[in-house]
């Protein structure tokens, strides 16, 4: 201790219950600012910038990405919620609100004179217990099951938009991952395309069984809709240009180098000519259509000949709309033309254009079997499309994590209940003050089904007095938001995932024990945590 | 036409950005307005080069820079991340449709906008006012800001880049990297690789270049101005580095610049290694990833010999990025100027290059260095005899530590000068800049093995957002005065209307001693045994082998340099 003053007099120190009140105050603050958010009945932030854009969330990890956190507590615990949103895609706010909790909890008995180890000691025996309850409670679903994926993903947006249109949200989440869900259940959630369209009202949003591309062809002559076509996914430059490796034009006179510029160009057209010459090949009448869309550059003369051979061509495709394409309308993408023939290409029964503004989207839909699918979302302003987004992810993220787990759990607070009986009967047998963690522990986990119950404007007491009482109930009892009484869950149909809550009850522990272990915290370099005082 | 597209990554190169932005701005409003010089009027520059024709959702056609801005959260100040230009409604309807429930609102304080902010939409309000003819009283009740107010305001406060930017941008050019403040630890290479992968920023990013690459018929190149002096090295080389996969074929030229301010705080040992091996790592990491790298920022620039006839505060990005983006406008000029066939000469422009070009003639004959200086004088001098002998010497480096005097007989450079003056303030022709450059190599003692000259007859017009930084030996069109002006020794856009620019670009041996700095500060703090930054590093994300590359990509530039290669490894 004092030798670190030695080496920085300037550091400001803090000690012991002065160190963990920092802890304390900080987690607890942040707790203080997410718990409306919580459930169906939570409240959505709707923040104003100083230069007036708008952002609304409701999401615990969006909204402490707003929030300039200066307080190093606050932060790493900020970090936990991230590392939570991005390992489950759920259950930030359920983070904060639950290492704000089991700090509280701490707290308490530690101002009672309890050593802070005793108290995480406790917690790890609790946690250890929790995390079996939830293999018991965990309900399996080992086959694909529609009723219990539309619920799951209900369940989450309806955390994030209105009923009616969570209902509609959720189906176009299950289906779209029914389309692209592999014969092993297994889930690339990149194959979906989520994209955005500023326009109308937001219940137009739908799923293309096909693919939508954010550009158009560049070509006043081409064609804005054609049926019956054929699809040549490719990755090839059509775009006039001097060779990049260090090599240039060695010339002595201006006919000369005319003469090189040409013989380039003649290379690049050599290769538009072999597209053509394929389409020649497989539109054998006029039903037929063809249409390129390229990943790298087409330049003006190369789309003037697509043009002329009735060819509609779309450039610098995006990377993985390549993957996309190939998957939702067949064929190969292809990188060299190169022995090109007719077995890479893919077909779609639709390809259209649609323009709003300078803004051009490119429909290629009717396609057999899809793959892959594109989500499209309709709003009036871009913030009210932001939303949806998220919405989106996390209906995605709940069905995914569904497929990989093979279970659920069900939901409205029901687990947070089992877990604090059964942890109350398992204090019982633990012997030492180590129990008193335990009981902590088990307190802090209600915060949950508490939170719940005041954001839908319930008192938390009477909710708990209500659920608890409950205790001997064979099914998952869970809180009934719209009246305020326990009920069964799976009825309610609330169910959420797996991994979520495992991933909660690791985290959380183990931040929540880092924090309460500090007994020593040295601020040097930077402004004084504390402030002028 | 070949389109460039531009990249600005980091907040001082925002502030370059800005200035670069209003320059354009100004020339494109002085091409149109009657009263202004020829020479504004018709300077063969196509603009078309850096701006993209748009439509909004209205129909209304707009004119927008084809760029990509990338920066803190919060860094936009009173300014609009989706531009003014495309907001359909004038955000009323704030209802929020897809939720029932409760929705509570957090406003920010709106954030004062400063006289010239204010002055620009009061412009605009004119405009929409006299179109329908309406609320005339309601406008000339206000009182008029005056221009002499608004450069005092800005001269006393510019906070934010966009305090002094009057151009508009489009909606998909300026991305905020949410949850990333300016006033958050940000000074590092490791930090901005992560915040480039994290929250999907850099998908984001990439999503809205290629928006404006896929328009391009024909792009000749980008043009990237990094600020590399904290993270945002590490975010542009993650950036740089997907470019490079996704568009192998367009050349990158890198401008990379810092704020000179950022050297006046030395703090302890410690913070000394982790600057070095920062600057050293974020150098090497990003020379890997363009064709041709431009370093500028010298530790002071008011002290400097390029600003001889500037009054720089070296505390102010607004002074010194507008010198900065002086030269970039200066060198980028060439990229603009139509190709004309051998035979036909324009009368306004000679010397026309695109990017492609320039990197071969500098980086891709007999030495392949790709490591640029940057040399400039601001204003050029006159052309006139007397003076003729200094215009090589005016010439003074923006890129630091660089060796004066060296006698390099392989060197290579392409010059850029505009709006050049000869005697007083009398235009210098294109024919009479070429005879004067000719002149002046040769009464210098080395003469380059090659040389290039880009010259145009439009000088560089000062917009009204510009700091006062003209000397008192500047005149109204820039020209050098014999006799100081008695007054205010601070000029700005009010006393100086347009200032003839030259710069010149030039691979030589003189940037050795930059390069062996960075080479040298890598080996002793990251590479040797037991160095001291070592952990730093890995902390940073590299291991041992890529330190080791990071290592040798710098010394291979150091050995294409040296006539001789006795700098191998002597660490061992």
């Amino acid at each position: 201790m004092s030798s670190i003053q030695l080496l920085n007099p300037k550091a400001d120190v803090s000690r012991h219950s002065q160190a963990l009140s920092i802890n304390i105050n900080g987690a607890r603050g942040l707790q203080d600012v997410l718990k409306t958010n919580l459930g169906p009945k939570g409240t959505y932030k709707m923040l104003i910038s100083g230069a007036g854009d708008i952002k609304i969330t409701k999401d615990g990890n969006v909204l402490l990405h707003e929030m300039q956190i200066q307080h190093p507590t606050a932060n790493l615990i900020a970090k936990a919620s991230t590392a939570q949103n991005d390992q489950t895609g759920d259950g930030t706010t359920s983070t904060v609100l639950l290492i704000g909790e089991l700090l509280r909890q701490a707290e308490i008995h530690i101002s009672d004179g309890l050593h802070p180890r005793v108290v995480t000691d406790g917690f790890d025996l609790a946690k250890k217990k929790a995390l079996e309850v939830l293999n018991k409670f965990k309900i399996s679903q080992k086959e694909y099951n529609k009723e219990v994926l539309l619920n799951v993903s209900k369940t989450a947006l309806k955390t994030k938009t209105s009923r009616k249109l969570a209902d509609q949200l959720a189906e176009i989440c299950v289906e779209a991952v029914n389309i692209i869900k592999d014969d092993s259940n297994k889930v690339d959630l990149h194959m979906i395309e989520i994209m955005q369209m500023q326009h109308r009202s937001e219940n137009d949003s739908q799923l293309i069984r096909g693919l939508v591309l954010d550009h158009g062809a560049r070509h006043p002559d081409m064609k804005k809709s054609v049926t019956n076509a054929f699809i040549l996914t490719c990755n090839v430059s059509l775009e006039y240009e001097k060779t990049t490796v260090n090599a240039g034009f060695f010339y002595k006179t201006a006919e000369e180098r005319e003469k090189l510029v040409s013989a380039e160009r003649e290379f690049i057209d050599r290769r538009v000519q072999k597209i053509i010459d394929l389409k020649k090949a497989v539109c054998t009448d006029s039903s037929k259509n063809f249409v390129v869309i390229n990943q790298q550059g087409i330049d003006p003369a190369s789309l003037d000949m697509l043009a002329k051979a009735g060819i509609v061509a779309i450039r610098r495709a995006k990377r993985r709309n390549m993957e996309r394409l190939t998957l939702a309308c067949g064929g190969q993408p292809v990188n060299s033309f190169e022995n090109l023939n007719a077995s890479v290409l893919g077909y779609a029964g639709q390809v259209y254009e649609y323009v709003l503004g300078e803004e051009k989207f490119t429909f290629i839909e009717d396609v057999k079997d899809p793959k892959s699918a594109t989500i499209l979302l309709k709003a009036p302003t871009k913030f009210a499309l932001n939303q949806l987004k998220d919405s989106i992810y996390d209906g995605l993220r709940a069905i995914k994590n569904v497929l990989s787990d093979q279970s659920v759990v069900p939901g409205a607070g029901a687990f947070e209940i089992a877990a604090y009986h059964e942890l109350t009967k398992y204090e019982q047998t633990i012997k030492g003050k180590a129990r008193i963690g335990v009981r902590a522990f088990a307190d802090a986990l209600l915060i949950i089904p508490k939170t719940l119950a005041s954001n839908a404007g319930y008192d938390a007491q009477d909710a708990m007095v209500k659920l608890l009482a409950e205790k001997d109930s064979q099914v998952p009892v869970g809180i009934n938001l719209e009246t305020g009484d326990a009920a069964d869950a799976e009825v309610l149909g609330v169910y959420d995932n797996f991994v979520v809550k495992q991933q909660l009850l690791e985290s959380c522990n183990m931040i929540a024990c880092n924090l309460l272990l500090v007994d020593e915290m040295m601020k040097a370099g930077l402004t004084s945590l504390k402030g002028p005082e | 036409m070949r389109e460039i597209v531009t990249i600005q990554v980091g907040n001082y190169a925002n502030f370059i950005g800005s200035h670069f932005w209003n320059f354009q701005d100004e020339l494109l409003g002085l091409a149109e307005s009657p009263e202004s010089d020829q020479v504004f009027k018709n300077h063969s520059l196509d603009m078309d080069v850096l701006y993209r024709t748009g439509e909004t959702q209205q129909g209304l056609l707009t004119y927008t820079p084809r760029m990509v801005s990338v920066n803190f959260q919060g860094s936009l100040g009173s300014v609009s991340s989706r531009g003014s230009l495309y907001n359909q409604t004038p955000a009323k309807s704030l209802d929020v449709m897809t939720w029932k429930g409760k929705v509570t609102t957090h406003a920010s304080e709106p954030l004062r906008r400063n006289l010239f902010l204010q002055s620009l939409s009061e412009e605009e309000q004119e405009l929409v006012g006299q179109a329908n003819d309406l609320d005339n009283v309601n406008n000339n009740s206000q009182a008029e800001i005056q221009d002499k107010d608004i450069v005092e305001c800005l001269e006393s406060d510019v906070q934010y880049w966009t305090d002094f930017s009057k151009v508009h941008y489009h909606p998909q050019s300026l991305y905020e990297l949410s949850g990333l403040w300016a006033d958050q630890d940000f000074d590092n290479y490791g930090l901005g690789k992560e915040a480039f992968c994290g929250h999907q920023h850099g998908e984001e990013i990439d999503d809205r270049l290629r928006f404006f690459i896929e328009e391009c018929d024909h792009i000749q190149g980008i043009q990237c101005v990094v600020d590399d002096s904290g993270g945002f090295s590490g975010l542009s080389a993650m950036f740089l580095e997907s470019i490079a996969d996704e568009y192998p074929n367009v050349p990158v030229l890198l401008y990379n610049a810092r704020n000179p301010s950022l050297h006046m705080d030395s703090k302890g040992r410690k913070q000394a290694i982790s600057r070095n091996l920062h600057d050293a790592v974020s150098f090497s990491r990003l020379s890997e990833l363009c064709k041709l790298i431009i370093p500028v920022g010298l530790p002071s620039l008011s002290g400097s010999r390029a600003s001889q006839f500037l009054s720089i505060k070296d505390e102010k990005p607004y002074h010194s990025s507008a010198v900065y983006a002086s030269a970039l406008h200066s060198f980028s000029l060439p990229f603009r100027m139509k190709q004309s066939g051998p035979s036909a000469e324009s009368i306004c422009t000679s010397g026309a290059l695109d990017m492609y070009g320039i990197v071969q003639m500098l980086a891709g004959q007999t030495r392949q260095n790709m490591v640029t200086i940057l040399d400039v004088a601001m204003p050029a001098p006159s052309l006139s005899d007397r003076a003729q002998q200094s215009f090589l010497g005016n010439l003074q480096p923006l890129t630091p530590d660089v060796a004066a005097d060296v006698e390099d007989f392989h060197a290579v450079e392409t010059m850029s000068i505009h709006g050049a003056v000869t005697s007083g303030s009398q235009r210098a022709s294109i024919n009479e800049v070429k005879d004067a450059v000719e002149a002046a190599y040769d009464n210098s003692v080395t003469r380059p093995k090659f040389s290039h000259l880009s010259a145009s007859t439009c000088p560089l017009p000062i917009p009204l957002p510009f700091p006062l930084i003209f000397g008192k030996m500047v005149g109204q069109h820039g020209e050098l005065l014999e006799t100081p002006i008695s007054g205010s020794s601070y000029r700005g856009s009010l006393e100086v209307h347009s200032i003839p620019m030259a710069t010149r670009l030039r691979s030589s041996t003189a940037v050795l001693p930059f390069l062996e700095s960075k080479l040298g500060n890598l080996r002793r703090f990251g590479i040797e045994r037991g160095a001291l930054g070592a952990p730093l590093l890995q902390s940073w994300g590299f291991g041992k082998d890529e330190v080791e590359d990071l290592g040798e990509v710098l010394s291979k530039m150091v050995m294409t340099l040296k006539p001789y290669p006795q700098y191998s490894s002597d660490s061992d």
